[in-house]
């Protein structure tokens, strides 16, 4: 009778295992990191679920909510009136949730007598119009602006958000990484650069405020910082289902706990 | 193997014959294998030559289109206004810095606290102000034109994409779904109207520009001294002269042709002769070479100012001067040198070299060295700095070669003669073996511009031809190359497209460097082998 329950206990998780196969595609920003990392916690509190994560842009995440293909996409965007229109068009009713916001530092030397810059600030040094600290109210001294090389997504979402899509300054340097470029504001006094925000706790630099708001949780949300976006789960309707208990995980204490550990600010 | 025919049957006492497979012998096979690698090396080497080429050339029509769209979707016309509104920001960047000197003199010399610095200097902020204002109605003009000037170009690059779109589904045979492809036809003409029709407000605003900086100009506050006076009598001047080009540039923009050719002559001079590198911009992107060429031959020209003393008087002295115990240990400490990998000198450099010699530019005592004090780590000196350490072993071994080939009855007539060792080696060994050594050189520099790790991570990654009014200070500036740019760009940009091609056509030029060092190398070391004697 035991032998007889073990056996019947077996093929149930068999077959639980075949049902609960959860499928996430979009955006590389947050399948890069975040919601392999969500998972991998995930099944480890359930280790019947398995997942198939495709991190191919926003765009293919979208996509595949409307054709059916995927339980959740992810997407560093949000929807297009185009995208939203075409999926009603098929049945499927995009619904938005909010991961967590994607933020970007800027950064400056820790002996900097700024504590914070303006948004005009920060645009007029990125694109060259202002070369010396004296003139944002600093102590005399050239500008050295890092800056991310010209092929990441930082370095094009920056020109975005801070610098009205104006080019960078040519005396920018452009420096392979986010440590890169912490590690040189950490040596120079008169550096600035941007980094994204699991950077920012580095020794030698510091956290600029932009028009008096730090990239915190707080202002985030207020949107009063300005350089941060926030990134998305879409799914076919209300999720239910394995798909709905993986967003909960996701907005739950330990998941945000994730997301700020990786560089994202949480928004619960 | 095969017996002549004609030769009558030789008896041999050892009747075997040699072990044969498929009919060849072992010395067949040895002979078939290294014949073999000789071939497949020269295969590959032309495969890399015609794939370099094939990819890069491309890059030419594809550049003449970038700047026929730059035209026709009026980008450059919005150029003229954007280059106005730059210079304006240029001078404001001259009066911000005469604030900063007026600021140091106040406060050093005359002991003021900084807010009654502030204070003496609120007529100059004034004055400055007032000066600055002066441009907005033409940057909000400018600000409007981009963004129509940029509409046009996006509309036409998705209609482009929308081509290329169909054509690819049409080669997958899927016609329906490229007849459901939409096409959009961007017509240049009518899509530029409202940018060019903007020229009898631009000239509006251009007059009455004109007119409030020279009325702003005479208020300009009286400098505290002699120096700083000129200095704002200067930029009083540098104004003046600004709008007086304003007419030229109305004129221009009046005759300006949005129909004109670009030939794909202009593509090829706007890369050779190019002034920028700018990619991934949301207006314009340039591939122009020079500022990364330029980088590269700083970059080696300081190393070879460092190696080549270096690597030749080694050589001399382990040739000539050095005892067999010397030699011993000097020969294989240098050649160890070329044994470190790039990337760890590159770590080298950003964690210890480029660290001291920043702080060492900081010294009061060492203000006197041109570029001192520098504040950017990464510079051209510290990239030159450590590729003269690759170029030190390369010139070493082969100008050693050099005068190890001088042959010693020079030598030996010149001592027989009466000339000291040192006269011997200035007179007699040293020009005997000049070909060589230069050859070594050109070696040693084409060994460096090819070096890739190291500036990538220590020449500082700035695009821009550095400041050659620094004089040699210069050398303390970033600079970015043609190597570190291939490196840096190559793994991300997508496949095919203009950047993908351009960062090809940089490697052919490289390509061409290390073809020509070798090639006048080869001829220096054949014409000139022994040049006396």
């Amino acid at each position: 009778m035991k032998k007889l329950l073990l056996i019947a206990a077996v093929a149930l998780t068999a077959v639980s295992l075949q049902a609960q196969k959860l499928v996430i595609k979009g955006s590389d920003t947050l399948g890069a990191k975040l919601v392999p990392m969500l998972a991998e916690e995930y099944r480890a509190m359930y280790p019947g679920v398995s997942f198939e994560i495709a991190a191919e842009g926003s765009t293919t995440g979208i996509a595949a909510i409307i054709d059916g293909t995927a339980d959740i996409g992810m997407a560093s965007r949000a929807a297009k009136s185009t995208e939203i229109s075409a999926a009603q068009a098929k049945g499927v009713s995009m619904t938005e949730t909010i991961v967590c916001f994607d933020g970007i530092a800027v950064i400056l030397n820790s002996n900097s007598p700024l504590a914070g810059l303006s948004e005009r600030q920060v645009q007029q040094i990125f694109t060259g119009d202002v070369t010396d600290w004296s003139a944002v109210g600093g102590n005399p001294g050239t500008i050295s602006v890092y800056t991310r090389n010209t092929s990441s997504g930082t370095y094009s979402d920056f020109k975005k958000l801070a610098m009205n899509k104006r080019d960078y300054a040519p005396s920018s340097q452009k420096m392979a990484g986010n440590e890169q470029i912490v590690s040189e504001v950490a040596k120079n006094p008169n550096g600035i650069g941007y980094v994204g925000l699991a950077y920012v706790k580095a020794e030698g630099i510091k956290v600029a405020s932009i028009d008096g708001a730090l990239p915190t949780k707080e202002s985030v949300v207020a949107k009063a910082y300005p350089y941060a976006r926030p990134t998305f789960y879409y799914t076919n309707g209300e999720p239910t289902g394995e798909a709905a208990k993986f967003i909960d995980f996701t907005h739950s204490k330990k998941g945000q706990e994730i997301a700020a550990k990786v560089g994202f600010v949480p928004v619960k | 193997m095969d017996s002549k025919p004609s030769a009558p049957e030789p008896t041999f006492k050892i009747k075997k014959t040699g072990k044969r497979f498929l009919g060849l012998s072992l010395d067949d096979f040895v002979r078939s294998f290294f014949g073999g690698n000789a071939l497949v090396s020269v295969i590959v080497l032309a495969l890399i030559t015609v794939f370099l080429f094939r990819e890069g050339f491309g890059f030419f029509g594809q550049n003449q289109q970038n700047l026929s769209t730059y035209r026709q979707a009026g980008l450059e016309y919005v150029d003229y206004m954007k280059r106005q509104v730059d210079d304006h920001t240029a001078l404001k960047r001259y009066l911000s810095d005469l604030r900063v000197r007026q600021f140091t003199k106040l406060k050093t010399e005359q002991g003021l606290e900084i807010r009654e610095v502030n204070a003496a200097l609120s007529s100059f902020d004034d004055f400055a102000w007032d000066f600055s204002e002066t441009v907005n109605p033409l940057r909000n003009m400018v600000s409007d034109l981009t963004e129509t000037a940029s509409a046009i170009k996006t509309k036409f690059l998705i209609s482009e994409d929308k081509k290329t779109e169909r054509k690819q589904l049409l080669q997958e045979g899927q016609k329906e779904a490229a007849a459901r492809v939409q096409q959009i036809e961007v017509d240049f003409d009518t899509e530029i109207q409202p940018i060019l029709a903007t020229l009898p407000s631009y000239r509006e605003i251009n007059t009455t520009f004109a007119q409030e900086i020279v009325s702003v100009l005479p208020r300009a506050p009286q400098m505290p001294d002699a120096a700083l006076q000129e200095r704002m009598d200067r930029f009083v001047a540098m104004a003046r002269a600004y709008t007086a080009t304003f007419p030229a540039i109305e004129k221009e923009m009046a005759t300006w042709d949005p129909h004109e050719e670009v030939a794909l002559s202009s593509s090829f001079s706007a890369f050779i002769f190019g002034r920028d590198w700018l990619t991934a911009s949301f207006w314009q992107d340039w591939y122009g070479i020079i500022p990364l060429a330029i980088g590269s031959l700083m970059v080696s020209v300081v190393a070879l100012v460092l190696a080549v003393p270096l690597g030749i008087g080694a050589a001399i002295y382990v040739n000539q001067v050095a005892s067999d115990a010397e030699k011993k240990l000097i020969k294989p400490c240098i050649e160890f040198i070329s044994a470190i990998p790039s990337v760890v000198l590159g770590f080298f450099g950003i964690a210890v070299l480029g660290q001291a010699l920043r702080l060492l530019s900081q010294q009061p005592w060492a203000e006197f060295i041109p570029g001192f004090p520098f504040s950017e780590r990464l510079n051209i000196l510290t990239a030159g700095c450590l590729l003269a350490l690759i170029a030190v072993p390369t010139i070493f071994t082969l100008a050693e070669d050099a005068i190890n080939n001088v042959p010693r009855p020079f030598k030996e007539a010149s001592m027989a003669l009466g000339a000291s060792r040192l006269q011997t080696i200035i007179r007699i060994i040293v020009p005997a073996s000049l070909s060589g050594i230069i050859s070594a050189v050109l070696l040693g520099f084409g060994r460096v511009i090819g070096e890739t790790m190291v500036v990538l991570l220590c020449a500082g990654n700035r695009i821009e031809i550095p400041d050659f009014t620094a004089g040699l200070g210069v050398v303390t500036q970033p600079v970015h190359t043609m190597t570190g740019i291939i490196a840096q760009e190559m793994g991300e940009v997508v496949h095919g497209s203009i950047h993908y091609r351009a960062l090809f056509v940089v490697g052919i030029v490289l390509f061409f460097l290390a073809l020509i060092i070798n090639y006048l190398a080869q001829k220096i070391v054949r014409r000139y082998r022994i040049s006396i004697g």
